[in-house]
Parts: structure tokens; C-alpha cells; sequence
């Protein structure tokens, strides 16, 4: 385990037809996650998530004038885990199978999760409430001790 | 430990990441006795069209058939409104 | 001085590769326990951990099978059955007792006198000796892990290596787990070999073997979960393979359970494999060519021993075996000899297998061919692993020569079956609930097979009183600790002032999932604060939602029993939801923002339902909503109190006057730098503001909310103060106050359904129940006494309620109370008895009737 850390990660939440969001153009600093057929949650870097969703409210006002976007980052809470046995230890926060990249949606540390994974770091989101759960949970789970440091997210350029 | 739903979205899934929302019931309509749609359920041995809510995923609704008697979910039999 | 284990206080030699049942049997150790019923002694028998006969104390473990775990230097070794002692018990006065102990006798005596029940337990599970739990020693915690496999093998002997390397070499994932070390059960040096082989050529083509990790069944999935020294292994696999060998067969005969009887794989590998001479004069009865070959190979220790075919007649000895009666050609003939080794068969161990479906789990080796040579083995389990199921061979059943031993766990003798079967309890399955036959540590390894034989065999036995009984998890016995682990504790939810609230004092509490402030101090001044200054309380764990889309005010309408199109922008309206069969399921609020778009408050507890609720009228209605769940990323401060509003003046340059912010309105507003969502609440009954903001800003709007309400003393409180303020108010707590099968008209709630909407969830639920009398009501009660909830409410000497919440109320004069009552004869009750305290119904609010305080 190289790295357990705090992300900070913007979320913007888009709620719209699930036609528009096919078509939708994803701002190259954002990561898409498609949760549902009808939800988008976009995760960017914090200084930029302000643009992310101008943006993306723009583009998709125009394919769906019915369409909401909204900036959700306080919902979240969120840890990433670096390093090459990031994706082994894994197995003691979820029985669910890590896929090499992508997005995952399901149990984790018994709590419903969004990770992300690829380019060898996981990244786990949860609903804030449960920020300080996941925190306790993931540094038993990877033996870190002391409270975890704060890594800006971004999406990765490679 | 589990029976494996499928989500058409997360794919299969532990049942523990679902709330169980029981058999499928018919909307509420003026030609169908309001009293048993409500209260009365089927609950025979066999294929059983069902509601569960992905509620540790996408959080939302899928409706399957799964057998009663099997315990099997045939991911391809998407039961209709009911 | 070499490595030594302590044994009752003696020091016992430990040599290399021993197991703790070695080492005390080369010491000169015969009885290793008492059995459970009768205190007979019991010795080694299996040497593979199937039976029961060596279970010690090791190192404060009880119930350790000795033959299956290593010895090491500095081991603390006790035996736990016997009293005073397994070598001098003098509860084996109970084998002389058998009349008065018939099967079964536990569940037809001991019933009176009831109060000796307490004694009686402690007395007889002493007597049984199955250990005690090492006092002090706190439970452990090991991690559990998720491994996912697509060939999962449990056995490391021939077969299940021949599969691993078969099924990785074809590019599998693969994971083989063994319960010991590979081949500590195999004494045949050439099937060591093999297996040593195997192994290299499994690990060369990828496959992992994890040992000492025990398979504890097999579930649905297929998932298996496998306990290490260190680790608890969830395994979810594509396909299992269970290569777990068999168990050589018991026979039944008289003194079939006497130290010094053996099987001979056990008398084997006591004897080659660990060097130490099972005894100075053997007798084998072999009926296999196997069984044939391990007793020359028990020469090689310098025991006497004589082959025969048998079968055996009876065992003789008092505490050991000192001769044997055989069946031979020429008649009965009567052997001394101090050991009697068996090989007349092999009962597959199969429970593993008998737990998962075909799909699941397949058999190779032994399992499903007893008996095999090593090549049969290893072709079996290559087959295996290129997916050809195998069926299991028939095993033949073992000749019953007497009354001897079925089930050595339990103590179940032939006999007692006999006499079971006599008092008509007549198939395997209810036999062994009977006679507890089948159910101690073994779980059925060494008499399943003799338990579903002997009732099929019986001439009055229907077809299916000979099945095997169901196998069940777990398939070895294991401690609780390791069941749980990567069960978690209690999670909790917070909200943003979680910390703030510790740092001002407060005592937190579980309110469903969340961690909340009962109090900061003191619950009395806290709700003084409130009715005459201002108080402050953390709701951000209230369910919120935004719903917008072009439909939301069409699903509102349709979901809720409100009026919803009359609701303008600014206005909120108090709600009640209903389920289909018009039961009140939450409540909350329910304002109109602008555009179209409403802002749901639910109860705390209830956000997941309701979103849940929501989204399947929405797909299921098809309409096009936007359901956002902002529990998460809001938190809420109430701001209440006759001063609340000169307070927040200080921190808003916005308008929050009665006049433009009155009682259920609400607008958006900047508190202290904060972007707020101000809704005029009236919960606990004064002048509120409830203030909705971004979760991050919390702490700050916090602060300077208290810092601002300093010259009024505003104090924050809790779920204590909460309590009494809404009670004295009539407000009542969902699932406290209400139950299951509660319609809004008998909680007094009549006036929030909304009956002339056309339609809406419940509706007709309600006029079919409108059309009956009211049998039951949510009242308020005044109460002559001290506040006790849960206590019946009595009329005419007969209960007819029960109170659900109760409290002193300074402001309301006196114990007040909800409850709710039946009617008796039509009508309700006024004058109740609260358990003894006499009580009356009276209108609610206590407090304020008219609403003048929370309308200012």
C-alpha cells in the first residue's frame, strides 16, 4: 500500500433523458460516471467543478431543456488508495470484484459506494454522512494509522 | 452467501445490495378490484414477477421473474407491468 | 533438553513433525477424553480429525482435535473432560446407568422442580467436559477478504493438486486450500511424492495454495468462505471442486469405541509417519487391499501384528482393548492384543459436496471413488477440472455385528437407535433430532452413513427414511470470532457538526443510524432555553430532496395526500406519506421553490425509503422527474426560540420579519456568509427557523449562530430537550407513536389528507376504511404520576392501550403523555389507568394551543 489518502473530488450531479446524456460531450477535465440510465455524476478536480458544470449544463440544456445540473460535492466523501497492492487490498473493504478500469457501483466498507478504478488507483466515493466510517474503516482494513492526508483528484492525463 | 440479482445496469449482484419490494403489483385502474391488488398476493410456486431496488448502486428499480421454487432469476425474462 | 509441551503438568517431549497427538501418545498417553454421555474413555482413533476421541485444551482453546494440530515447544496441553480427572472420573458411574439414562431421557426428565434449571445446567454441562472458554482472553478480529476465483479447490491431496495444476494451466484463476499441511494425512510415501510433485506443478502454472485454511461450506453463489491462522477468506468462485478424500468406515460392535481401536489410516500414520508403535500386539481386520498394506507396514514398528479378514465380533476391555472376537472359517476365535485396527471401507467426506448444487460443486478423488490408488486420484481430479462431473461410487454398507457406538460425539449407541425407532421416531432426520445422533463435533463424518443405513434398513421404513441427513454449514466446527469476521460494528452516519457537538460537551446517542447530541448538559435548561430564549439544534440528518423535471408537481400530487398545485413558490405544507393501503409510512415537509421545483423534507430515518418510494412511482408512472437525494449534502440548523429571530437578524441583511417570513414559509437567505434555505418550522413549538445549507459551511454557520445568540444565552440542544419540547406540542415521532397499521385518521392527522384530490396513493385504501368505525386512536394523556412509557393503559381493569411517549413538562404543569387506546363498546375511554397511576384524556397541544408562539 503505497498511499491511503482523503481525495478531494468535485461532483457535479446531471439528471437528464438517457438519450441526452448518450450524446452528451464530456469536458476533457471531468471523469463521466454513468450511475443510471438517467444520471450522470461528473468528478473533476475542486478548482475546476464550478466550469464542469457551467458547461455541462450548457451542452445539455441543449439536448434536454428539461435537464438538471447541480454541483452535489458536498454530498460526497471520498478516499483514493495508490499503489500496486491498492487493487488486492480492495478485498478486505468489498466482496466486489475491482474491474481493471471503470466504474463499479455497490457495497463498500458496507455502505453504498461509487469507485473508480484504472491507472493504478482506486478511488472510492460515498455519501458524506459516512465520510468519517469510511475513513475508520479503510485505515483498519490497510493498517494506516493516523488521520489521512488530504490529495487534491484530478483527472489523470495519460 | 448470497442469491445473485441482476442489475441491468451493475450487473449481478449480492441480494443483501437490494431492497426487496415483492411482487409485482398492477397500478391502480378503474377495472381491477382495488381491495386484492392491494392486499391479496399470488404467492404461488413457480416464476414470480418482482420488484427489487438496487439501493447499494444505481438505486434504482428492476423488475425480474425469479422462480419461487428455484430460487433462480432468469435475467432474460423481464416480467410486463403486471 | 529438546522441545516439550506441558501436559496436566508434565513435560512431554515434542520430536519434529509431531502433532500434539504424537507427542502424548509416544509419552504414554491412552485416554485422551470422556465422552459426552456415558464418561467412557476414549482414545485415538482416526488421526485425520474426524472423530471427536482427541479433542484437549490447547493453549486455552478448547476443543482442539490433537491429531490435526502441530505440537511446538511451550505448548500447554489439558485434557477437559473427566471429573476430577479423564484418567480417574468418577462420573463414569453414568455408564452403569444406562436404564436410567435411555435415549433421549434429558428431554423427558429434569423438567421439576423449575427452579433447579439453573443448577442443572451448570452441573451438566460441566459433566460433559466440552471444554471451557478461556476466561479474559478478548474475542479476535480477523480481516476478512473478498477473493474471487474461477476454480476454487478444497483438498490438497492427489486428486485436488492434479485438478489446480489441470484448471491453471488452462489459464483459470485458481486457488486450492487445504485444512493442514498437503499430504500431513498420507502416510504411503509414493502418494507423498506425488503429491509433493503436484504441488510444484500447480504453483508453476499459477494456481495458489493457501494451507492450513479451512473450507467452512458451501453457500449460495457459490461462496465459500475459508479460515486461515490470520485471515478470514470470503471466496467467490465460478466452480468448486471438493477433492476432501474419505474417512475409513466405522464398524458396530460391542467395545467398538475402546482406546486401541483404530482405523487404519490412523494406526498408520501414528505408527509410519509419526514412529511411534500404536501398540505391542495388533490385530487388523481388513477387508481392503489398502488396509492389508498398512498393516505391513505397522510391522516395520515392532508391533505384533495379525491380519484377518474378520468380521469383528466384539472388542473386549475395560477402559482399553485387551482382546478381540473374530468370525472366522472355522468359528468364533478370541484374540488377545492390546490394538485393533480396522479397514472395512471408507465413507466419503462429503459433506462439501452434498452442500452445493451440481452447478456448483463437483467431487474428485476419493470423495467420489473411495479407495482409489494415487493414479485414479489424480486422473479424477484432471477431469474434474476439464469439467466432467463424477458420480459418486455406491459405498457399500458396513456389517453391524452388535450393540456398539454409532455416534461417538454424542455417545449414541446401536441401542439407542433401536429404542428410538421402538418409540416411533422412524427416519435418519428425526433421529438424529432424537438421539442428537450426527450432531457433535464430526457432524456426521465418522456414523452419517451408519445413521441413514440403520433406518433404511429397518423392514418398516418408508422409501425415504434412509437419506443421508441435510449437510450444513459449518463443515468443521470453528470459533464465533471467525463467523464474524468482516461483520462491522455499528456504522454511523454524521452530520458536519459531529465534531463541534463533542467539543461543546454534548452526549451523543444512536438515533437509528445516526449519532446525534442527546444533551450538552443539562436537558431541563436546555428546554428553559428554548421556550424562553433560543435554542439551537443540529437537523441535518432530516431526509431532503430536490424534485424537479417537468413532471414533479404531477408526481407529488399523485404520491402524496396534500394538495400540491395550490402549494405557491415560498409556502411549504406539512405531509404525510401513505402507502398503497393508506398507512402513514413518513412525514415531513413539503415546499415549493420556483420553477416547478419542490424541496421534500422526510423524517431522518426515513430518506432511503423514501427515495426508494419515489423512484418506483416514477419509473413505474413513466413520469420525468428529477429525484435528487440531498441528505448527504446539506445539513440543517434549527434556530428556535422567542429571541431566534433577533438573533438571526444580526447575521442577515435579508428580510426574516414575521411579515416576510412568515410561519410555513420559507425563502432563500445569506446567514453569516452562508447561502441558507430559511423554512419557518414550528416542530417544537416556538418561533423557528430551520436553516438548510451546504454541508462544508456547517461548522461556521454554527459558530456563528451561538456567537451572535450570546447576549440571549442561546444554547444548543438535543434529542432530550427535543423529546419533551414536540410532546408538549402533541407532535408525535413516527414508529414511537405510530404502528404499522396506522391510517391517518387514528393519529388525529385527518386534517392533512387532502380527500377531495382526485386521486392519489391510498386513496381508495382510506374511503374503504373511512366506511368503518375508528377502533383505535393516537390521544393525549395527562398522567398523576411519574413518566414511565410503554405502560398499558387500563380502563374497566382491561388494557386497552399503551402509552408511547411521556414526559414532565415544567410548561405543560405536569406528566403528559401520547398513547394510543382501543375502543371498548364503540367508543373510547376518557378516564385510563397509565399502569397505577390514573390518567385522563385531553386535548393536545399541552402547550400553546392556539399556535400564538410559533406563528409569531
Amino acid at each position: 500500500m503505497r498511499e491511503l489518502a482523503r481525495a478531494l473530488v468535485g461532483v457535479v450531479t446531471a439528471s437528464a433523458e438517457a438519450g441526452a446524456l448518450d450524446l452528451l460531450l464530456v469536458p476533457g477535465r471531468a471523469l463521466a460516471c454513468r450511475v443510471a440510465d438517467d444520471e450522470l455524476l461528473l468528478l473533476s478536480a475542486p478548482p475546476v467543478t464550478d466550469e464542469v458544470a457551467r458547461e455541462v449544463a450548457t451542452r445539455l440544456a441543449a439536448l434536454d431543456p428539461d435537464a438538471l445540473v447541480i454541483d452535489t460535492t458536498d454530498g460526497w466523501a471520498a478516499i483514493s488508495m495508490v499503489g500496486d497492492d491498492a487493487r488486492a487490498s480492495f478485498g478486505l473493504l468489498s466482496r466486489l470484484e475491482l474491474p481493471d478500469a471503470g466504474l463499479l457501483q455497490g457495497e463498500v466498507a458496507h455502505v453504498p459506494a461509487k469507485v473508480v478504478a484504472g491507472d493504478g488507483r482506486v478511488l472510492i466515493l460515498v455519501p458524506s454522512i459516512w465520510e468519517a466510517h469510511l475513513h475508520d474503516r479503510a485505515a483498519k482494513a490497510l493498517g494506516h494509522t493516523g488521520p489521512l492526508e488530504a490529495r487534491p483528484w484530478a483527472v489523470s492525463t495519460s | 452467501m448470497s442469491l445473485m440479482v441482476p442489475c441491468p445496469r451493475c450487473g449481478p449482484r449480492p441480494q443483501e445490495e437490494f431492497t426487496f419490494g415483492g411482487e409485482l403489483r398492477a397500478l391502480p385502474a378503474e377495472d381491477i378490484d382495488d381491495f386484492a391488488r392491494v392486499y391479496l398476493r399470488r404467492n404461488a410456486p413457480g416464476p414470480q414477477p418482482e420488484r427489487w431496488f438496487h439501493a447499494f448502486g444505481c438505486r434504482r428499480w428492476v423488475s425480474l421473474t425469479r422462480d419461487t421454487v428455484t430460487n433462480r432469476i432468469d435475467p432474460d425474462v423481464i416480467p410486463s407491468g403486471g | 533438553m529438546g522441545d516439550a509441551l506441558r501436559f496436566e503438568g508434565r513435560r512431554v517431549a515434542v520430536e519434529p513433525g509431531d502433532t500434539v497427538a504424537s507427542a502424548l501418545y509416544r509419552a504414554g498417553v491412552r485416554t485422551f477424553t470422556r465422552s459426552l454421555k456415558y464418561h467412557r474413555r476414549r482414545g485415538l482413533f482416526c488421526m485425520t480429525g474426524d472423530c471427536p476421541n482427541c479433542s484437549l485444551n490447547v493453549d486455552g482453546d478448547p476443543g482442539v482435535r490433537a491429531c490435526s494440530t502441530d505440537a511446538r515447544d511451550g505448548q500447554v496441553v489439558l485434557r477437559e473432560s473427566g471429573w476430577p480427572s479423564a484418567e480417574h472420573d468418577l462420573l463414569h458411574v453414568a455408564d452403569r446407568l444406562h436404564r436410567f439414562l435411555p435415549v433421549g431421557f434429558y428431554s423427558k426428565t429434569f423438567i421439576r422442580p423449575r427452579f433447579a434449571w439453573g443448577l442443572a445446567e451448570r452441573v451438566i454441562r460441566r459433566a460433559t467436559g466440552v471444554g471451557r472458554l478461556p476466561a479474559g482472553r478478548p474475542a479476535g478480529a480477523k480481516p476478512a477478504r473478498a477473493v474471487h476465483v474461477d476454480l476454487l479447490v478444497v483438498g490438497g491431496g492427489v486428486a485436488g493438486l492434479a485438478a489446480a495444476a489441470e484448471a491453471a494451466a488452462a489459464g483459470s484463476r485458481v486457488m486450492l486450500v487445504d485444512e493442514r499441511r498437503l499430504g500431513a494425512t498420507v502416510w504411503d510415501t509414493r502418494a507423498i511424492a506425488r503429491i509433493e510433485a503436484l504441488a510444484r506443478e500447480a504453483t508453476a502454472a499459477g494456481a495458489r495454495i493457501l494451507e492450513r485454511h479451512t473450507a467452512v461450506g458451501v453457500y449460495e453463489g457459490p461462496f465459500v468462505p475459508v479460515v486461515g491462522p490470520d485471515e478470514v477468506l470470503h471466496i467467490e468462485a465460478a466452480r468448486v471442486i471438493a477433492a476432501t478424500g474419505a474417512v475409513e468406515a466405522h464398524a458396530v460392535f460391542p467395545g467398538n469405541d475402546l482406546p486401541g481401536v483404530f482405523l487404519s489410516r490412523g494406526a498408520a500414520l501414528l505408527g509410519v509417519r509419526h514412529g511411534v508403535r500404536p501398540g505391542r500386539r495388533a490385530v487388523v481386520v481388513a477387508t481392503t487391499d489398502e488396509g492389508r498394506a498398512s498393516a505391513e507396514a505397522l510391522r516395520t514398528t515392532g508391533a505384533e501384528v495379525l491380519i484377518h479378514d474378520g468380521p469383528v465380533i466384539a472388542a473386549e476391555g475395560s477402559g482399553r482393548v485387551r482382546a478381540v472376537i473374530i468370525e472366522t472359517p472355522s468359528g468364533r476365535e478370541r484374540i488377545t492384543c492390546d490394538t485393533l485396527v480396522l479397514s472395512l471401507g471408507w465413507a466419503p467426506r462429503d459433506a462439501l459436496l452434498r452442500m452445493g448444487t451440481d452447478q456448483e460443486v463437483a467431487g474428485a478423488g476419493e470423495v467420489v471413488i473411495p479407495g482409489c490408488s494415487v493414479e485414479e486420484a489424480e486422473a479424477s481430479g484432471r477431469r474434474a477440472a476439464n469439467g466432467r462431473t463424477e458420480t459418486s461410487s455406491e459405498v457399500p454398507t458396513v456389517p453391524v455385528a452388535g450393540d456398539g457406538y454409532v455416534c461417538l460425539c454424542e455417545d449414541v449407541s446401536l441401542h439407542d437407535l433401536e429404542q428410538a425407532w421402538d418409540e416411533g421416531w422412524r427416519s435418519s432426520e428425526i433421529l438424529k433430532r432424537y438421539t442428537t445422533a450426527t450432531m457433535g463435533p464430526c457432524q456426521g463424518a465418522v456414523c452419517g452413513r451408519l445413521l441413514a443405513a440403520f433406518a433404511g434398513a429397518r423392514a418398516d421404513a418408508v422409501a425415504t427414511a434412509g437419506a443421508r441427513t441435510t449437510a450444513r454449514p459449518p463443515a468443521r466446527p470453528l470459533p464465533l470470532e471467525d463467523l464474524a469476521a468482516g461483520v462491522d460494528e455499528s456504522i454511523e452516519q454524521r452530520t458536519s457538526l459531529h465534531d463541534r457537538h463533542l467539543d461543546l460537551g454534548a452526549r451523543m446517542e444512536r438515533s437509528g443510524s445516526w449519532s446525534r447530541p442527546t444533551t450538552f448538559g443539562d436537558i431541563e435548561q436546555e428546554i428553559g432555553a428554548v421556550r424562553h430564549r433560543a435554542g439551537l439544534l443540529d437537523v441535518g440528518t432530516l431526509g431532503k430532496f430536490l424534485v424537479a423535471g417537468r413532471d414533479a408537481a404531477e408526481l407529488m400530487d399523485r404520491v402524496f395526500p396534500v394538495r400540491v398545485r395550490d402549494l405557491a413558490p415560498g409556502r411549504s405544507r406539512y405531509l404525510v406519506a401513505l402507502d398503497e393501503a393508506g398507512y402513514v409510512i413518513d412525514d415531513g415537509l413539503l415546499a415549493a421553490l420556483d420553477s416547478g421545483r419542490f424541496y421534500l423534507c422526510s423524517t431522518s430515518g426515513g430518506a432511503p425509503a423514501m427515495e426508494a418510494w419515489l423512484r418506483d412511482w416514477i419509473d413505474r408512472w413513466n413520469l420525468h422527474v428529477h429525484l435528487l437525494d440531498q441528505t448527504a449534502q446539506l445539513g440543517a440548523i434549527l434556530l428556535a426560540g422567542p429571541s431566534a429571530r433577533t438573533i438571526l437578524e444580526r447575521l442577515t441583511d435579508d428580510e426574516v420579519s414575521a411579515e416576510a417570513l412568515a410561519h410555513t414559509r420559507h425563502a432563500e437567505i445569506t446567514v453569516a456568509d452562508v447561502p441558507c434555505r430559511a423554512l419557518r418550522v414550528g416542530f417544537v413549538g416556538e418561533v423557528g427557523f430551520e436553516l438548510h445549507h451546504e454541508r462544508s459551511r456547517g461548522p461556521a454557520l454554527y459558530d456563528a449562530l451561538l456567537e451572535a445568540g450570546r447576549p440571549e444565552a442561546a444554547q444548543p440542544f438535543g434529542l432530550g430537550g427535543l423529546d419533551t419540547l414536540r410532546l408538549e406540542k402533541g407532535h408525535l415521532y413516527l414508529g414511537q407513536d405510530t404502528l404499522p397499521d396506522d391510517h391517518p385518521a387514528k393519529l388525529g392527522l385527518d386534517w392533512a389528507v387532502a380527500m377531495e384530490k382526485p386521486g392519489f396513493v391510498g386513496k381508495a385504501a382510506l374511503e374503504r376504511m373511512r366506511a368503518l368505525p375508528l377502533e383505535r386512536t393516537l390521544v393525549g394523556l395527562r398522567i398523576e404520576g411519574e413518566p414511565r412509557r410503554g405502560v398499558p393503559l387500563l380502563a374497566g381493569g382491561r388494557v386497552v392501550g399503551r402509552v408511547t411517549s411521556c414526559a414532565l413538562s415544567e410548561a405543560a404543569g405536569g406528566t403528559i403523555a401520547l398513547g394510543w387506546i382501543r375502543a371498548t363498546d364503540g367508543s373510547f375511554p376518557n378516564e385510563l389507568f397509565a399502569g397505577e397511576s390514573s390518567a385522563t384524556v385531553v386535548p393536545t397541544p399541552f402547550y400553546d394551543p392556539e399556535g400564538a408562539r410559533l406563528r409569531a
